[in-house]
């Protein structure tokens, strides 16, 4: 397995490389390509590689990228494609579509801003938008569990149980432009861990079909059900993922949740992403110190893994999280989501953080505050916003 | 924050200083692949932002020998490194940890930074030589990073072969390794002297602007002016057009104020360097409209017409008396001595004309016909030079007796005489009456003492006076009128339009033409004329003309009577024995005041309008000589040629053009042939031709630039403009879109 210095973009195009080139036993592999900053990176080396069975398709907008992943993905070829910010919200139609066509088409989310005003930075409201498009959303916390979960989510997405595209997240600039040391997986590996990509209602001359023409209530409602009853598999067919991915590659990927010191914790803090990698450090020492905090690593955000997150909170008597991401009008998205999962604890102060909206540099002494904040709250109260200085 | 742990190896943090297109982040990378090749954990990454060239960035980089898992910026670098001469500054070491250092691209030794750095460790290698020495990037923007890698592992105690590794790794090779092996090999490093400084923290930013707030005109807190490598500048040029002009006239400016239309401001420019718009008006050559850039793009502006219709149109300022003491003789009242007396006036001298005629205007009354300068003109220009308290002495000829007693009588003396000397030809022995000097012919006419009817005429020459001569003849009755030119009609010295209307008037031009010699044959007249074509250029630039030698070269032409217009000369009879022209301006080795020279008389440029401006000149020589000051420009500003314009700004509009009295009734009087752009539909075309000016090299406050700026940094103040520097780019788009070239890109 190379070790490499390399940024996330660089990682994750050469992952998707190499699982697309994994299916050219198959029906190959096609990628819809669109730039944008941060992740134009990924789709420049997509473009600059050669597929033995497949073929990068230049077009004019995010929205034909999704378009040319859902005609693809119809073919029966593995498909995937990158964007960011308001790119993705221009793809946004075709990302619906995808996921209630079931087609299992892998989007990198290079999370930025949404402008205006306009902001290169980090801010995970750009993917959370489409959080209802009935895709899987994977978030990473760095090159190595971007690598991983990008073949995670492509061997999920393909399983017959659940045919469902996944979108995984990562950071724009501190991971995607950040150089780091990871390890990548040759391209037997990956052979050997993604099975060919068999899309079982893809488009067959010997077999004519019409999709997505007009349906009656019952039957929308029923596939809307049927999606449902897909999201609620993925944490067991996840689960057996990386139990295969372990048994392949010697390491074990994060799965829905990441947890530490939560056990005994009286205290325990929610994050995802690059801030929760600080977060970690920040746990660390403060257990040093002998205080009961913990914390969680959201990963999985759709389905959203609400058993596993009452389970690792079952000692808590409070739960601070933090949201890079903000919905006006309600509060931080994670927020609401644990908010969900916790309904009913009325023994548990839960109270939400938005902060480094922007991009803003959250260190770990501005984690440090907010943990002195949360435990010294007597009661919940609304978002609370945290400025963060750069 | 925590930066290192307990126990294992500290990890080592450093940031970068540089600005866009230095290579700052490759630099960040190469530092971590060395690290990375050693099998250490590294990371690096650059803050971006603008991404644009010269624009100030930092990038960090960490090394570890475990799992890195802070991605915040670093905050306490162990070590510092600037790209950039520039950005050397106390606050590069603000929360650099005590035995960091700071590995800076500087020209000075470490040492001559201990003021500003003290109790530091400093290195210092000259990047920027190095790397223009080894082509790494351009003059502007040289591209240091590979030359400041190999100055950073020495410092960091690296071995050479580290360096050469992640070059290597990095595809870098050539002049890189050369630029880094020289760094490795130079940088010097040195503990500095002294007590390290407190460096203030910059105090946290205020609270941004609420969206709706009223005043969110406020400028971004961000000074992105340190990010320029450029800036721009406003200067204005000197348009083609005036520097073109003969007599110094601001010829950009009154023909902007007409188009304004403000004729008494257009007026006023004019005569700040001329007394005679209304002549020039009329009878200039008009070089500047040869000059006028729009003669590139459509047509010319009307420049000519312009000045007439600015005279004849605008009310003069009234006239000041002389104030000083000092009294100047002036002798000559051609446009030389009218112009310097008019100057003279304005400067406060009393001056005196001396006029050997009847009356003022020297060649302009005498030699000029009324159909192109109607004597009315004339004389109110020549009224309102007077009305300066300017002294009038006519029928009073000055020889040199008369000149040296001058000297003694006023404190400075122009001679301004003009061509006095009339260049003849010798054709032979006739009866009187038949040869005449176009010179005396036209002033006779103007007199009104000539009758030429019926009879045929012919022409020599091919200057003013040739047209004037034979268009006058052709209007008291000469049958028909040729004129013979021993050169082609390219060559001819002639106004260009002065040929056209005398072409359309039915006059005959014989080009390659020279006369030979009269003989009478009975009643008639004939004149031997012999072909010629051209040889080569003489000293003049124009072809010489030389005899075609066959057997039908010569040839004869009946006529009546024979005009000659062959030029004249200066008469030097009126300069004292032993007087000594210098500089053909100023006269030496006399006892009196001094003299000078000006006019035709001193340089035969043959133009009103050189004349008004050696009038001129000589006003500033006397007042110079008299007082001490000077009021010559000093220093030239560069000419706005096409090649400094943007021409894509403007649109074509053809030219607005004079009137002409019809060609047949000119043949029968001496109405004025052009009749003014005012003639027709009152001030309206001139104001328009005026619009057609592009205002080369002058700023006319159109606004462009602010309208263009992306920054909004520009700003109108009155008629000028301020730059905000603590904000503006450099980008440019103000200097590409200024239309006339005003704004230029300087390098900083």
């Amino acid at each position: 397995m190379p070790r490499v210095l390399v940024t996330g973009n660089q990682a994750a195009g050469r992952t998707l490389a190499m699982a697309g080139e994994a299916n050219r036993t198959a029906r190959g592999c096609c990628a819809g390509a669109y730039p944008i900053t941060p992740q134009t990176e990924i789709i420049e080396y997509l473009s600059a590689h050669s597929f033995s069975k497949g073929r990068v398709v230049p077009v004019e907008s995010e929205h034909s990228a999704m378009g040319v992943c859902i005609g693809a993905s119809l073919a029966g070829a593995r498909s995937f494609t990158a964007s960011s910010a308001n790119g993705l919200s221009y793809m946004t139609e075709n990302v619906f579509a995808a996921g209630y066509y079931r087609l299992p088409i892998v989007l990198l989310a290079v999370n930025r801003t949404l402008g205006p005003p306009w902001n290169i930075w980090v801010d995970q409201g750009d993917s959370l938008a489409l959080r209802d498009a009935a895709w899987m959303q994977f978030y990473t916390d760095s090159h190595q569990d971007l690598v991983d979960t990008i073949l995670l989510a492509f061997r999920v997405a393909e399983d017959r149980r659940i045919l469902l595209p996944a979108l995984v997240a990562l950071d724009g600039f501190v991971i995607s432009h950040t150089q780091m040391v990871v390890d990548l997986p040759t391209q037997e590996q990956v052979d050997a861990y993604l099975p060919p990509c068999h899309v079982p209602h893809r488009l067959h001359t010997g077999r004519p079909m019409t999709f997505g023409g007009l349906t009656w209530p019952r039957e929308t409602a029923h596939m809307r059900h049927e999606i449902q009853e897909a999201m609620l598999r993925v944490p067991e067919v996840l689960t057996e993922a990386i139990d295969e991915f372990e048994k392949l590659f010697g390491r074990r990927p994060v799965g829905a949740l990441e947890t530490c010191e939560t056990t005994d914790a009286s205290t325990i803090m929610v994050a995802c992403n690059t801030m929760a990698r600080t977060l970690r450090n920040l746990v660390k020492h403060r257990r040093e110190r002998g205080e009961r905090l913990g914390m969680i690593r959201v990963k999985l955000f759709r389905p959203f893994p609400r058993q596993e997150m009452r389970d690792a909170t079952a000692t808590a008597q409070r739960v601070g999280v933090l949201d890079r991401n903000h919905s006006p009008g309600s509060g931080g998205i994670f927020w609401q989501e644990v908010a969900a999962s916790l309904r009913g604890r009325s023994d548990l102060l839960l109270q939400d953080y938005v902060v480094g909206l922007g991009g803003g540099d959250v260190t770990e002494d501005c984690l440090s505050g907010i943990a002195d904040d949360l435990s010294s709250r007597s009661a919940e109260a609304e978002p609370v916003w945290e400025e963060v200085a750069l | 924050m925590q930066t290192g742990r307990a126990g294992g190896c500290r990890m080592i943090e450093m940031t970068i200083h540089g600005r866009g297109g230095q290579g700052g982040v490759t630099l960040a990378k190469l530092i971590a692949t060395a690290a990375f090749l050693r099998g250490r954990f590294a990371q690096a990454f650059g803050v971006y932002a603008a991404e644009r060239s010269g624009a100030p960035l930092q990038a960090f980089i960490r090394i570890d020998d475990e799992e890195i898992t802070n991605h915040n910026q670093v905050r306490e670098p162990d070590h510092v490194i600037v790209l950039d001469r520039t950005l050397i500054a106390p606050s590069v070491a603000s929360n650099l940890k005590p035995d960091g250092w700071l590995i800076l691209n500087a020209s000075s030794p470490p040492e001559a930074l201990a003021s500003m750095f003290p109790g530091r460790r400093v290195a210092a290698v000259d990047a920027t030589s190095i790397a223009l020495a080894h082509s790494l990037g351009t003059r502007t923007v040289p591209i240091v990073n590979t030359t400041m890698f190999g100055a950073v592992l020495k410092v960091l105690n690296e071995p050479w072969e580290a360096v050469e590794a992640a070059l290597a790794d990095l595809k870098f090779s050539g002049g890189n390794l050369k630029a880094a092996r020289e760094a490795y090999e130079r940088v010097r490093g040195a503990e500095l002297p002294g007590e390290r400084a407190v460096i203030q923290t910059k105090p946290a930013p205020a609270t941004p602007p609420d969206l709706l707030d009223e005043d969110l005109g406020r400028p971004s807190p961000i000074r992105t002016g340190s990010w320029a490598t450029r800036r721009p500048h406003r200067r204005n040029l000197l348009s083609p057009c005036s520097g073109a002009c003969p007599a110094g006239n601001d010829i950009q400016g009154f023909v902007q104020a007409v188009a304004a239309g403000r004729s008494d401001e257009a007026l006023a420019i004019l005569l700040e360097t001329t007394p005679l718009p209304g002549v020039c008006g009329r009878v200039c050559p008009a070089p500047c409209m040869e000059a006028c850039n729009r003669s590139l793009f459509d047509e010319p502006i009307q420049i000519r017409d312009l000045e007439r219709y600015a005279a004849d149109h605008g009310r003069r300022p009234s006239p000041t008396p002389p104030w000083r003491d000092e009294r100047v003789a002036v002798i000559g009242s051609g446009p030389a001595g009218l112009g310097a007396a008019y100057h003279l006036a304005l400067l406060g001298y009393e001056a005196t004309i001396f006029e050997g005629g009847d009356e003022l205007g020297g060649l302009l009354r005498t030699g000029i016909p009324a159909y192109r300068l109607p004597p009315e003109v004339l004389d109110s220009e020549i009224d309102y030079i007077v009305q300066h308290g300017v002294k009038v002495q006519t029928r009073c000829f000055i020889d040199r007796t008369r000149l040296l007693a001058l000297t003694r009588e006023f404190e400075a003396v122009f001679v301004a005489t003009g061509l006095q000397q009339i260049r003849s030809l010798e054709l032979g022995s006739l009866r009187p009456g038949v040869v005449e000097e176009g010179i005396d012919f036209l002033d006779r006419v103007r007199q009104g003492e000539v009758s030429l009817r019926g009879l045929r005429v012919v022409v020599i020459g091919g200057g003013n006076t040739a047209m004037d001569a034979a268009r006058s003849a052709l209007r008291v009755g000469a049958r028909s009128v040729r004129v013979l030119y021993r050169r082609s009609r390219a060559e001819m010295p002639a106004i260009r339009e002065e040929i056209e209307e005398a072409i359309e008037e039915g006059i005959q031009l014989e080009e390659l033409v020279a006369p030979l010699h009269l003989r009478h044959v009975g009643d008639e007249v004939l004149l031997t004329c012999r072909r010629m074509m051209l040889g080569p250029p003489d000293e003049s630039g124009r072809r010489t003309p030389v005899p075609v030698e066959t057997e039908d070269s010569d040839f004869d032409v009946v006529c009546d009577r024979v005009i000659l217009a062959l030029g004249q000369s200066a008469d030097l009879s009126i300069l004292p024995e032993g007087a000594e022209i210098r500089d053909s301006e100023r006269l030496l080795g006399l006892s009196g005041a001094p003299v000078f020279l000006g006019g035709d008389f001193a340089t035969n440029d043959g133009t009103v309008a050189a004349a008004i401006g050696s009038g001129r000149r000589a006003a500033w020589h006397i007042h110079r000589t008299l007082t001490g000051e000077d009021l010559f420009p000093r220093g030239e500003r560069p000419v706005a040629g096409y090649e400094r314009m943007h021409m894509h700004i403007f649109t074509h509009a053809p030219a607005r053009r004079t009137p002409h009295l019809p060609a047949t009734r000119r043949r029968r009087t001496f109405e004025e042939v052009r009749l003014g752009l005012d003639s027709t539909s009152g001030v309206q075309p001139a104001v328009q031709e005026a619009g057609r000016c592009m205002s080369c090299g002058v700023c006319n406050q159109c606004d462009r630039c602010v309208t263009y700026c992306p920054e909004g940094i520009l700003r109108r103040n009155g008629d000028g403009y301020n730059f905000d520097y603590d904000y503006c780019k450099g980008c440019g788009v103000c200097a590409s879109e200024c239309p006339r070239g005003v704004i230029y890109m300087a390098e900083l």
